[in-house]
């Protein structure tokens, strides 16, 4: 009944306190002076009668307390008391409170940044409702595929889709969805200037499915799935309509025109929901059933062979994804057999295909794929730093510990309890750890977004930083970790301190250490330092690596002539061209930009060089037995003429193609290397023939040194080139044109020209590229280059702090020795002496570090191979140079000190305790 | 004759019982009719009434009052409320209770039978 009412009045009691403690002694005093006056009555004279009162008062100050633990929170003052104390303490020492922040405030940010960019990129569900039941059909990294052929298990074509759509009993639903492209669009009306937003094709379904409202208008619905062509309406997402309109409220009708088809806006989605991309933020979603309107040249939804679309699906009341996936599977290989052509079902069974099928919570995401690895790495490297942060910090405050053994001392002796004592050293641990992940949560905020400019090159990625519970919660929880590791260990030592050997002399004896434990040479800090150079070493040598691999793939002979190449790519779909049009407009360019000054060479291709398209096809050698349908598949490429000469090639047999073979009826072809070497191995290729059917045969007219035309870290794959005009069996129509060509100078320099002479040709010719290779290439090993960078950041950032650990701790040992290096001056031990032994001291340690350090360094290494270009998990010189660099900052760390302690005059040291 | 300290649980009923009887009452007077009653045989101390006082008070078992007493002198006078009649009512209740169990114990008579 009371209890609360105690509770109640203990808390508003902490507020006038004063007043009642006044109170209080007024209340005594009053006391005592009716006692004065009652021994005055009986006769006692007033001054002895006062003596008497006050003498029986007894325990005024046991009242004063005992009044203080029944009012007020006694815990909480304590608490107040001891922050406030720790907070002057802390501002005594202003260096050391600011390198200690800043150190617990780069570890805590850097792991809470990568913390946080990993919940974003790789761990967030997609804001809709029940993520958990999504299953995704289709390579998700797949976002922009096109795919023309046989039937994939990463891409789904339009047809099958169907089909799964209509067969399926696992699911309550299956959406598509494809093609994430800027679209070239007017705004309002056909003549507006010419925009380009972010579009994406998805089915009727899409946004039920995933259980996106309309914030304003409608979603896609029935009407969508009433035909090609039926429904030209268009739904735009929140952030556009806010950049784009404004948020005007009439968008609703306005008319967004692609290709003279008027697409009518009907809707809005709500702010969270941005598409099911993590990474891209799309503008506008248009009915998959409009795809033949807005691209006529590139029909697909009919067609069996294009393979685009991505598929989301939701599993049906009281079934389970597993069961979906189990059914889906075999689902999927049944419809493709039942409606492929020719060997196309036969193949994909045979080939056992994998479908791409998994949990559709975390939606698409090529950039998922791309930096999903990088990014664990990653946060190794930031746990190993804040490791190291954590040991040093550790190190400072016992090294502080020490020095305020004294104070420590004094205040036992006077009767502090040993317990309030280490609350009150703990108390100062949480401040720092506080003011630590506060500095630290801003910097992870900078750091993060930092990071993705680099990794992007400034263009905005949306990805949602917003710091969200998880991880405030990891900060919290690494910044408590912290606190106990390096707030507990200096909080016990110093409380367990000898009273008298504290108090009259600290560092007398010459073995002393730590306090209170005579003999021991304070192990831990010279432990915690040999574990920070390990953990550098283990930083070191996998920066170097990664930099060695690096620069292996960057200087990598390529096989062309990567310096002078630019690549200009033009839609040939969307002014319709093929056919001898196509080869008429492929000349006219060509020799328009051959016309150039600065150009030493143009040739022409369909899938370019690192333009980001490919074509395959299969063929069949006499007298090569296939052991695997892959075995008779190849890469390849129609080009124009003089096409190794355009890109810098390497003619290793045979001739190039000319000019002339453009008209012939004969078919020719050029081999790469490694396909002359897989399926003519002791034979001469050039002559001979590959069969794409029955009846046609292509005769090998060269051979060519192997190039890297599409990555530079994939090994070569075989590669055969044919004519551009040549079409048939086996070799499809073009779908895309790119020039190459060869600049004398920079290839930037010839870009304008270049673009000029499209131009001329054809005005309306829309160019969708025009790069020099180098930048195309520098582009795709963006991880890499990440990587290596932040790796390197990473080891120097190790590197100085267990340096800067290392200067600590020598001069705390030094400093702990004065009297025996001025004992050994006096001696006759020379400046020269002293140094060396003091270096010699430090380096053992370090030497010590680097013997835990490098196996450790080489097993974690095992986890980077998937990231190693030609670098061994063993490579002498990555582990030569972190150990030299290792040694050489120990020795300039630990050189001050050294000299330092060379410099004491043994007069002083022999006089100081 | 060494004079017992009284302890905390018991001079919280003792307390209330001065004030039951005695009516308002200030500290020293109530510390002067415990030495009183108790025949001179208990001493308090202000370490142990004061705080006493203040629990009684903060169990709202009595109310204080800063008053002038018979010769001119301010003093805090204590009162009991009806909650502490209540109060001191139960714990009485209670005390012989206790007493009259431990009396069973030490007295050199066997305890009733059981029927």
């Amino acid at each position: 009944m009371s209890a609360p009412r105690v509770w109640f009045l203990r808390l508003t009691s902490i507020f006038g306190r004063t007043r009642r403690e006044r109170e209080l002694t007024a209340e005594m005093e009053s006391h005592a002076q009716l006692e004065a006056d009652e021994l005055v009555r009986r006769g006692v004279s007033p001054a002895e009668a006062r003596r008497m009162a006050l003498a029986h008062s007894g325990g005024v100050t046991a009242a004063h307390d005992a009044f203080r633990d029944q009012s007020g929170l006694p815990w909480l003052e304590q608490l107040v008391q001891d922050i406030r104390y720790g907070v002057r303490t802390l501002r005594r020492s202003p260096g050391f409170t600011l390198v200690i922040v800043v150190m617990l405030a780069l570890g805590i940010g850097a792991n809470t940044a990568i913390f946080s960019l990993i919940d974003a990129v790789v761990v967030r569900s997609l804001p809709v409702p029940h993520p958990e039941q999504l299953i995704e059909i289709g390579d998700p990294a797949r976002v922009s595929s096109f795919s023309s052929g046989s039937p994939r298990t990463d891409l789904v074509s339009y047809p099958l889709y169907l089909d799964l759509r209509t067969h399926t009993r696992t699911l309550a639903g299956l959406a598509a969805s494809g093609r994430s492209d800027r679209i070239d669009a007017h705004i309002g009306a056909a003549d507006a200037p010419l925009e380009h937003p972010r579009g994406r094709f998805v089915s009727d379904n899409y946004f039920t499915l995933l259980g996106v409202p309309a914030l304003r208008g409608r979603v896609f619905g029935d009407a969508e799935n009433q035909g090609a062509g039926a429904s030209p309406v268009a739904v735009i997402s929140y952030g556009y309509w806010t950049r784009r309109f404004h948020n005007d409220p009439a968008v609703l009708g306005t008319s967004i025109v692609v290709d003279d088809n008027a697409l009518t806006v009907v809707g809005i989605t709500p702010p969270s929901f941005t598409g099911e991309i993590v990474g891209v933020s799309n503008d506008i979603w248009i009915p998959l059933t409009m795809q033949p309107a807005l691209q006529p040249h590139t029909p697909t939804l009919t067609s069996r062979s294009a393979s685009w679309l991505l598929l989301l699906g939701r599993v049906a009341p009281g079934r389970t994804l597993s069961e979906a996936t189990a059914e889906l599977g075999p689902l999927y290989t049944q419809l493709v057999v039942a409606s492929a052509s020719g060997r196309d079902g036969a193949e994909f069974v045979a080939a056992h295909h994998t479908m791409y099928i998994g949990e559709g919570a975390r939606g698409f995401s090529r950039v998922r794929a791309t930096f999903e690895t990088p990014l664990f790495t990653l946060l190794i490297g930031v746990g190993l730093l804040l490791v190291i942060i954590c040991a040093n910090v550790a190190n400072l405050l016992l090294a502080r510990a020490v020095v305020r053994g004294r104070e420590i001392a004094v205040r036992l002796a006077l009767g502090a309890n040993r317990g309030r004592l280490v609350r009150q050293l703990l108390t100062e641990s949480v401040l720092l750890a506080l003011t630590g992940s506060a500095t630290g949560m801003l910097f992870a905020w900078w750091a993060s977004r930092a990071l993705i400019a680099q990794a992007f090159n400034g263009a905005s990625v949306p990805l949602d930083l917003s710091i969200d519970v998880r991880v405030m919660a990891f900060t919290l929880g690494v910044s408590f970790i912290a606190v106990v590791i390096f707030g507990l260990v200096p909080a016990l030592r110093a409380s367990r301190v000898e009273l008298a050997t504290t108090i009259r002399a600290s560092a007398s004896s010459a073995s002393s250490g730590a306090i209170g434990h005579r003999g021991r040479k304070a192990p831990l800090g010279k432990l915690l330092i040999a574990a920070q150079v390990a953990l550098s070493v283990v930083m070191l040598v996998g920066a170097g690596m990664l930099v060695r691999s690096l620069r292996n793939v960057q200087a990598a002979d390529v096989g062309l002539d990567r310096d002078h190449l630019l690549i200009t790519d033009v839609d040939i779909n969307a002014r319709g061209y093929s056919g001898d049009r196509l080869q008429q407009l492929a000349h006219a360019v060509r020799d328009r930009i051959a016309a150039i000054p600065g150009v030493s060479a143009v040739t022409y291709s369909e899938n370019g060089i690192f333009s980001g398209t490919d074509s395959g096809t299969n063929f069949e050698i006499p007298g090569f037995v296939a052991r695997s349908p892959g075995d008779t598949n190849t890469y390849y490429d129609v080009v124009g003429a003089n096409y190794v000469h355009g890109i810098g090639g390497h003619l290793l047999d045979g001739r190039d193609f000319a000019a002339s073979d453009e008209g012939r009826a004969g078919r020719l072809a050029l081999v790469n290397e490694t396909f002359a070497a897989t399926y003519f191995k002791n034979q001469r290729a050039v002559g001979k023939y590959i069969h794409l059917d029955d009846t046609t045969l292509v005769e090998i007219i060269g051979v060519v040194a192997d190039t890297r035309d599409h990555s530079l870290t994939r090994k070569a794959d075989v590669r055969v080139y044919f004519s551009y005009g040549q079409t048939g069996p086996g070799v499809d129509a073009p779908g895309s044109l790119r020039f190459l060509v060869r600049s004398k100078g920079e290839p930037a320099s010839v870009a304008a020209q270049v673009r000029a002479a499209v131009v001329a040709v054809d005005p309306l010719l829309p160019i969708d590229g025009n790069t020099p290779l180098a930048l195309l290439m520098e582009a795709s090993i963006l991880q890499q280059r990440l990587m290596a960078k932040l790796s390197t950041a990473f080891g120097v950032l190790a590197l100085l702090l267990a340096s800067v650990g290392l200067y600590g701790v020598m001069t705390y040992a030094i400093s702990r020795r004065t009297r025996e290096i001025g004992l050994r001056v006096a001696l006759g031990a020379r400046q020269g002496d002293v140094v060396r032994s003091v270096l010699f001291e430090s380096l053992r340690l370090v030497a010590a570090g680097m013997l835990i350090g490098l196996p450790l360094a080489l097993a974690a290494v095992r986890l980077l191979t998937s990231q190693l270009n030609g670098v061994e998990t063993i490579d002498p010189p990555s582990i030569a140079a972190a150990l030299g660099v290792l040694a050489a900052s120990g020795v300039i760390a630990s050189l001050l000190p050294a000299l330092r302690a060379s410099r004491v005059s043994p007069i002083v040291a022999l006089q100081t305790d | 004759m060494t004079k017992l300290d009284v302890q905390q649980g018991t001079l919280a009923l003792m307390i209330l019982k001065t004030l039951d009887s005695m009516g308002p009452l200030h500290g020293y007077g109530v510390a002067r009719r415990i030495e009183e009653t108790s025949r001179g045989k208990l001493t308090v101390r202000y370490g142990t009434l004061y705080p006493s006082l203040l629990k009684l008070e903060m169990e709202g078992f009595v109310r204080s009052k800063w008053g002038v007493s018979d010769n001119n002198r301010r003093a805090k006078y204590y009162a009991l409320t009806a909650a502490g009649k209540k109060q001191l009512a139960r714990e009485q209740h209670e005390w012989r209770e206790t007493n009259l169990i431990l009396s069973w114990f030490l007295s050199p008579e066997p305890a009733p039978e059981a029927t």
